[in-house]
Order: structure tokens, then C-alpha cells, then sequence
């Protein structure tokens, strides 16, 4: 009797196209995926245990190092966490500044997305465009922060000095939109993307709700599920959320092609805002007598990569009794168990690029 | 929620703030909820250790994303718990992950496997007795290295 | 026989030496530079690619290494000279050896049956195109062996791939040749650059009513070359790098060198086929032009047809670097549907446009 044999193939953790360290156990028949094991750990520095052992002023320069493309979100998280729990009132200006620099966060971190994404496909030039408008929105970042990568820009009650170079800012929202017209001219509607993306990877509503899928390939798939809708951090801001019935790697692009856009708006109207204040006049909470009160708390936001959630139970003292960091990509990985099953080899690192994992958010 | 309801159907149940605490029964619970009040989304499960004493306790953070509300239910755990991976494909991750660190047991979830460190790995480090002193910083196979 | 191999003999018998040295090194010392200097060729080539994809992306490209960069493939060479070759544990030791070695045989015999000029054929057969099909094709194998050997799943993949493709795109490529083998009646590829001598100059070459053969062969060729977006024998961010995933040091390089050879004398190929090859776009050559008809421009003119069609393939070079800087790579599958449903139809209806186009301007068939 003729028997079939399949072969196990280790793709990563050293791979071009797994972005970091994510090892796939793939299971192949010819090059046809049979079973798919994600594998992860290889990044794992103990972010939850470390905050079991520090202040919060010492921990939140660390909070930046959960994701290196958006490491606003996370200190954003950390840092209005502490600001509610401590019944802080922050000024009106604080707000704005930090709803301008999560959103030109996200769209460096989209940026970098499309670029990696192609550069999967095989498309070598669109990751050098995508880089060049992601450079000018990290040298703003530098020249406001210091850093390109780990700001440790937002502090208890506040930030740490006031915003400047709003004439850079005026640039990237200027030039931004035609850049992005000028990706989709190249990438949206080439015939070899779209027969490598269209119907391929179909993430279903109610797979994606059971995996606990969130953020844009969430909305990708049909579901509106948006935390800045609601939040009082974006109220009087004016921007649509972007959902696509497609459920596909294709219209995932374009979700983060779309999200960019409405990111963009966010900046601009905040550049009105921030136009109108005076000088910044902040009440920082002291980091060293910082104790939460007992209890526990919680806090979410709409990351780049999905739902980003905080969760601090504390027992008064100093340091945290316990912190839990919940991630946009922890969950994607798991997906990818179910979505590769299946395919072939190249569709599958397609698909596996176009949910957007991000290693260090999945380690922790 | 209806409060009442689930106290009639799963016994004694605590409430602090947004949460609620049940002892036994996870499973059904979720169930419960899930068919009736249509939370889709399971966004997280954190897990506190609370002292050998009492516990672990697992926190199950539900969406629903039609009626748009969240659910917050807890339960402690005394070294096992129900998987709950038969309901949500997501509590794979979490349950490994709170294996990995905690060393809590589902019961009926086959892959539970050690996710972010090695197999050989002693002790569960999110414990709070976890010691502390452990010299395996720079995790070695060969520990007279160190 | 001709000018410059009277001339030679001539020298030869002169200072007392025979007619067959002269006769032998009359083919070998020139094939023997063409060798070589093709090595320089090929450092420049990669060197030219590298700098246009990075104008193509806005970027500068190697620019430390000399001026303006161009010591840089130099440096490259040198450095996979001096690296280690290491053998992976599970290797078939001898076919892993031999791998690069056939590879790269017969892409340096197939610059010989490739005039240059008038002058210079070195294998001169009466169905010269024929042989360079074969040739063309042959590195397939050594490419499967390769990844064979290497015991490596990557690379095992990668080399399966390579055969499925080259198999498929071969047929499109026959059925086109055919095409121009009917409006030339030669098989010869002297022949095939001869018949598309007019005196109005481009309006001879075989592009002109073969177009569309044209397109299925550029597209063939990228596909035979592995080049973007057919590059899927060795997809970077699938296979890692496909069958020469273990190969590192000098065998690396000869990988690398065949590639970019087969990469030139494809480009050649083709000009000689569609672009006439070594003849002047103009009709007369600039020589006869600029020097008359003595004999100092008959030596001339060798030279301006090497260049002819050395600009005619850069062009075509040109071209595919370009597509790999704008396109994403087709799915395995979409690349074979593409050759079977779409190319080799569609090249098949251009034979037989040839035929009715030869059969009309009053050709015998």
C-alpha cells in the first residue's frame, strides 16, 4: 500500500520573514501545511515579574520595551492606569499631546507593517518607501524625546516636558497622504498582490471572536470593535473606524492602509488643538511616595496591534503585587495554529505577515 | 448581568467593584454566559497568586460585541482549574502561559505545555513563593557554567 | 574564413609558426578573454543592480568601498574567496561538491555559441539555437542537485520548485523560437542576427513582427533566471534562500557567478533573437561612418557590434532590474497556471502568426 509521508519543517526562529523569533513547527505534505505549532519564548524577558520587584517610576521605563514599534501605547497604558488610581486631573493639553503622539505611533508602526509585509511577498521597494515617511515620523520623535524607539516620554501625571517642533509635525501631515496614495498606486491594485493576498488567510467573524482576535484584523473581518470610539481620552475628535467585510490578507492591508488615514486626520485636528493652548502647566505626581491605594485596576487600549490591556492588583505598598500585560499578538500566534492549516508555504508566510505579530508583545 | 441568577445557578458568589467572584463551576459559568447574555470575546485570563493559603485566583475578562459591555468573573483555583479552551480557541494561550508561570493544571486541555521557558525549568515564577535567589538568570543546559 | 583570421594567420606564418596553433588559439585565446572578461562583467553587473534598486528606492546604494561604490562587488568577491566552505554534517558530500561545478559548465559554454560580432562565434553549428536551449536549461539540474545534496528542507524545496518552473517556461520559449527560426529560416544564430539586416536599420529586427513573442520570451526568461517576481527557487523570505541556502564561501560564489553569466548571455539571447542581435540600430555601422571603408574600420567594426550588443542586452538588464524593484513574487501555483494556461497558448498562436507573416511578405517556408 502506498503511503503518503509528510515531513516537519522548522521555520524560524531564525528566519527572514517571522519578524523576531517566532519558531513554526510546520508539518508539510509536498508544500502543503498539515499542522502548524507555534513555538514561542524565544524573547521572553519577564516584564510581569519584573514589576513585581520595582517602583513604578522604575518600571516605566521598561514599559516601552513590550513593543518597540509602538511603545507609546504601553507607557500610555502604565501611566493612565496610575493617573486613575490616583484621581488625578490632568490638563486639557496633556490629553491632546498624547492622543498626537499614540496616533503618529500607530502610523509608524502601520508604516513599518506595509513595508515588512511586501518585503514577505517579495516586493523589495515599497519597504524603503514605507521606512523613509517612518523616518521622519521617529526623527520627530527623537528630537522631541531623546529616542527613537523608547521614548519614556509620558510620565505620572503628565509628560516630561512640553511639546516642540510642531513645524515637523505640520510636514509629516502634510506629505504623508500622497505618500500613502503613491503605496497604493503600486501595491492596492497590482494583479500579483492581490491574487497572493485576495481569499487567502479568511479570518471569519466568528473565528476571529473566539480567538480573541482584536484590533485591525478584527475590524478587517466585519466586526466593529473599536476602544477609541468610546474612550475619553479621543472624545472631540472626529475620525470613522475602518471596518472591511473581506476578511482576508487583502483587505487586512487595506484596513491599516484606511487606519493610517483616519490616524492622520487625529494628528491633524490635535495640531489645531495643541495650536490654541498656552505654554504647558503640569502637576506631576511624585514617583517617589507613589503608592497605590489596595485594590486592583485595569486598563485597555486600542493598540496597533489589537486590544492592549493593563492590569495592576496592588496591595498598597510601592511596588505592584501583580502586573499583567495583555497583548494584541500574544493572540494572533495562536490563530495561526487554525489559519495555516492547509495552505502552501509561501501563502502561509503571507498570511502570517498580514495579522502583524510583533515578537517582544508576544514574549513579554 | 442578572447577579441573582447566576447565584441560584452556581451557588455563593462575592462581588468586588466590576467582578465576580464564584467558587466552583468556571466552566458552566462561562457557558452560561456565553449563551445567554452573548459574550463572544474572551480578552484575557490574568491569574494572581494570593498566597499558598488561598490560592491562585483566574480572572476571565469577557466582551460581548454586540451588546458592547464587558464581564468580569473570577474564580480561585487550588492547583487545577477547567479549560475553558472548548468554548474560546484563545484561552489556549492564556492557559499555557498561566501553566508556564503559575503551575495551575486545566484539566482537559491537551496541549498544556511550558511556553516561555524550557521544559526543564523547576518552579513557577509568577509564584509568590518563588525563589527569588535563583542563579539560573542566564538560563545554561550546563549549570556548573554559572 | 575572414578578415582578421587571414590577418592572424598571416602574422602567425610570418614569424614561422603552423597553421594549426593558429587555427586553434584563433578560437580559444578570444573565448578565453570573453571568459573573463564576462567575470567583469558580472562584478559590474551586480554592482549596477545593487545601485539601481537603490535609486529605485531612494537610496544611494554601495557608495563606500571606492568612488561611488565601485570597488564594492570587488570587495564582496574578495571576501567569499576568503570564507570558510563549510560542508553541512548530512551532506552528500560528492553531489554537494559537484553542484556548483555543473552549474557552472554549461553557462560558460553557452557564451560560446553567442556571436559577438560578424567575427567572433566560437561554436559556430548549424542549429546553434538548439544547443543553447539545452544549455540554457541544463543548470536546472545541478540547481536540484544542489538542493538534493544539502539535506536541508529549504533547500530541498527550493530546488523542486526551480524544476517545476524551468519546466514549464521551457515549452513558451520553444514554441517562440520557432516562431523565429520560421522568419529567419536559419537555425543558426549567425543566421537569425543576419536576417534582420535592413537597410532601414531597426525597422528589420524580428520585434517588429514578433512583439508578442517578444513578451512570452522576456517573461520566460525571467522565469528560466529565477529572477523577481519568479525569483521562487530561492524566495528570501519563504525558502531563506532556496537551494544555495548551504552553500557558503567560493561554492556560494559560483552560484552566485552562473546566475548573473546566465542573467548576461540570456540578455544576449534575446537581443540576438528580436533586438539583430550585433547589427547597428542605424542600418550602416558609426565606423564605416566615421573612418570610411579602409581597413582600419573593418577592425572597428568587430568592436562596435560587440558594443551594439552589449548595449542591447544592458537594455534589456535594464528592464528585468527594474521589474524586481516593482513587483512582489507570484504563488508557485499562479506561476505555473501563468506558463500553461496563458503563455504557452498564447505562443503558440504566435507561431502561427509567423507563419501567415512569412507566408504574406513572400517568404519560402
Amino acid at each position: 500500500m502506498k503511503t503518503r509521508t509528510t515531513f516537519k519543517l522548522n521555520l524560524g526562529p531564525q528566519h527572514p520573514s517571522t519578524h523576531g523569533v517566532l519558531r513554526l513547527l510546520l508539518e508539510l505534505d509536498g508544500e502543503k501545511i498539515i499542522s502548524c505549532e507555534p513555538d514561542v519564548g524565544y524573547l521572553h524577558r519577564g516584564m510581569e515579574k519584573m514589576a513585581e520587584n520595582m517602583t513604578y517610576i522604575q518600571y516605566l521605563p521598561t514599559v516601552d520595551r513590550i513593543d518597540y514599534l509602538a511603545g507609546f501605547f504601553y507607557s500610555y497604558l502604565l501611566v493612565d492606569l496610575v493617573e486613575k488610581a490616583m484621581d488625578v486631573k490632568l490638563s486639557e493639553k496633556v490629553k491632546i499631546i498624547r492622543v498626537m503622539l499614540l496616533e503618529l505611533n500607530r502610523i509608524a508602526s502601520h508604516l513599518l507593517w506595509v513595508g515588512a509585509f511586501l518585503m514577505d511577498l517579495g516586493a523589495v521597494s515599497p519597504f524603503f518607501y514605507a521606512m523613509r515617511e517612518r523616518e521622519m515620523i521617529l526623527r520627530y520623535f527623537e528630537r522631541l524625546t531623546g529616542q527613537r524607539m523608547m521614548y519614556n516620554y509620558f510620565v505620572f501625571g503628565g509628560v516630561r516636558h512640553d511639546i516642540d517642533f510642531l513645524e515637523d509635525i505640520e510636514e509629516i501631515i502634510k506629505i504623508l497622504p500622497s505618500k500613502i496614495d503613491d503605496y497604493e498606486r503600486i501595491i492596492t491594485e497590482n494583479p500579483i498582490f492581490v491574487s497572493r493576498t485576495k481569499r487567502k488567510g479568511i479570518i471569519t467573524p466568528d473565528m476571529a471572536k473566539n480567538y480573541s482576535i482584536t484590533g485591525v484584523n478584527l475590524r478587517a473581518s466585519g466586526i466593529d470593535y473599536d476602544l477609541r470610539q468610546n474612550s475619553e481620552l479621543y472624545q472631540g475628535f472626529e475620525f470613522e473606524t475602518v471596518i472591511l467585510n473581506d476578511c482576508d490578507a487583502w483587505s487586512r492591508y487595506k484596513a491599516r492602509i484606511l487606519e493610517m488615514r483616519e490616524s492622520i486626520k487625529i494628528v491633524e485636528q490635535a495640531l489645531d488643538k495643541i495650536k490654541s493652548f498656552d505654554a504647558l502647566r503640569q502637576i506631576l505626581i511624585n514617583p517617589l511616595t507613589l503608592k497605590l491605594p489596595q485594590r486592583e485596576y485595569y486598563n485597555e487600549i486600542e493598540a496597533p496591534r489589537g486590544l492592549a490591556s493593563c492590569y495592576i492588583m496592588s496591595d498598597g505598598s510601592e511596588i505592584p503585587y501583580r502586573l499583567k500585560w495583555r497583548t494584541g499578538s500574544y493572540y494572533s500566534v495562536n490563530l495561526l495554529r487554525e489559519l495555516l492549516v492547509g495552505n502552501y508555504i509561501n501563502d502561509a508566510i503571507a498570511i502570517a505577515g498580514s495579522l502583524d505579530i510583533i515578537l517582544p508583545e508576544v514574549d513579554k | 448581568m442578572d447577579i441573582q441568577e447566576l447565584k441560584n445557578l452556581f451557588g455563593e458568589c462575592d462581588i468586588y467593584d466590576e467582578k465576580i467572584v464564584i467558587k466552583s463551576r468556571m466552566h458552566d459559568a462561562l457557558v452560561y454566559v456565553v449563551s445567554e447574555y452573548s459574550f463572544d470575546i474572551l480578552k484575557s485570563i490574568t491569574a494572581v497568586d494570593w498566597g499558598k493559603d488561598v490560592g491562585v485566583e483566574l480572572i476571565y475578562r469577557l466582551y460581548s460585541t454586540i451588546n458592547e459591555e464587558d464581564f468580569c468573573i473570577s474564580i480561585i483555583s487550588q492547583g487545577d482549574a477547567e479549560s475553558v479552551v472548548d468554548i474560546f480557541k484563545s484561552a489556549q494561550a492564556d492557559e499555557n502561559e498561566i501553566y508556564d508561570l503559575f503551575g495551575i493544571k486545566f484539566v482537559n486541555n491537551k496541549n498544556l505545555k511550558r511556553l516561555y521557558l524550557p521544559e526543564s525549568w523547576e518552579g513557577y515564577p509568577l509564584r509568590k513563593d518563588y525563589v527569588q535567589t535563583d542563579m539560573r538568570i542566564a538560563w545554561n543546559e550546563n549549570e556548573n557554567d554559572i | 574564413m575572414n578578415y582578421l583570421y587571414f590577418l592572424y594567420i598571416e602574422f602567425l606564418s610570418r614569424h614561422g609558426i603552423s597553421k594549426l596553433f593558429g587555427d586553434i588559439t584563433y578560437y580559444v585565446i578570444p573565448f578565453c578573454i570573453i571568459a573573463l572578461a564576462l567575470l567583469v562583467v558580472v562584478l559590474v553587473l551586480v554592482l549596477v543592480e545593487r545601485k539601481l534598486l537603490g535609486y529605485f528606492t531612494q537610496r544611494k546604494g554601495p557608495n563606500r568601498v571606492g568612488y561611488w561604490g565601485v570597488l564594492q562587488t570587488l570587495a564582496d568577491a574578495f571576501k567569499l574567496l576568503c570564507k570558510e566552505n563549510i560542508t553541512p554534517s548530512g551532506a552528500d558530500k560528492f553531489l554537494y561538491n559537484l553542484a556548483p561545478i555543473l552549474v557552472f559548465i554549461p553557462v560558460v559554454t553557452a557564451l560560446g555559441i553567442i556571436p559577438y560580432s560578424s567575427e567572433f562565434t566560437f561554436v559556430n553549428t548549424s542549429t546553434n539555437v538548439i544547443l543553447y536551449l539545452i544549455l540554457a536549461a541544463f543548470p536546472v539540474l545541478s540547481i536540484f542537485l544542489a538542493g538534493w545534496a544539502s539535506n536541508n528542507k529549504y533547500s530541498l524545496l527550493g530546488g523542486m520548485r526551480n524544476v517545476a518552473q524551468v519546466l514549464s517556461y521551457e515549452l513558451p520559449i520553444t514554441f517562440v523560437i520557432l516562431g523565429i527560426v520560421t522568419l529567419s529560416s536559419s537555425m543558426n544564430l549567425t543566421g537569425i542576427t543576419l536576417a534582420q539586416y535592413s537597410q532601414k536599420g531597426i525597422f528589420g529586427w524580428f520585434i517588429i513582427p514578433c512583439i508578442l513573442g517578444f513578451g512570452i520570451m522576456f517573461i520566460s526568461i525571467l522565469a528560466e533566471l529565477n529572477r523577481c517576481p519568479f525569483d521562487l527557487p530561492e524566495a528570501e523570505s519563504e525558502l531563506i534562500c532556496g537551494y544555495n541556502t548551504e552553500y557558503s564561501g567560493m561554492r556560494f560564489a559560483i552560484f552566485y557567478l552562473s546566475e548573473y553569466t546566465m542573467l548576461f548571455a540570456n540578455a544576449m539571447f534575446l537581443s540576438i533573437l528580436f533586438l539583430g542581435g550585433y547589427l547597428s540600430p542605424f542600418g550602416g555601422y558609426l565606423s564605416h561612418m566615421i573612418f570610411g571603408e579602409s581597413h582600419l574600420a573593418t577592425i572597428f567594426v568587430y568592436f562596435e557590434q560587440a558594443f551594439w550588443l552589449f548595449l542591447k542586452s544592458s537594455l534589456i538588464i535594464f528592464g528585468i532590474i527594474w521589474i524586481r524593484a516593482t513587483l512582489p513574487r507570484l504563488a508557485p501555483y499562479d506561476l505555473l497556471k501563468f506558463s500553461w494556461v496563458l503563455l504557452l497558448p498564447l505562443s503558440i498562436l504566435n507561431l502561427f502568426f509567423m507563419v501567415v507573416y512569412k507566408f504574406l511578405s513572400g517568404g519560402a517556408l
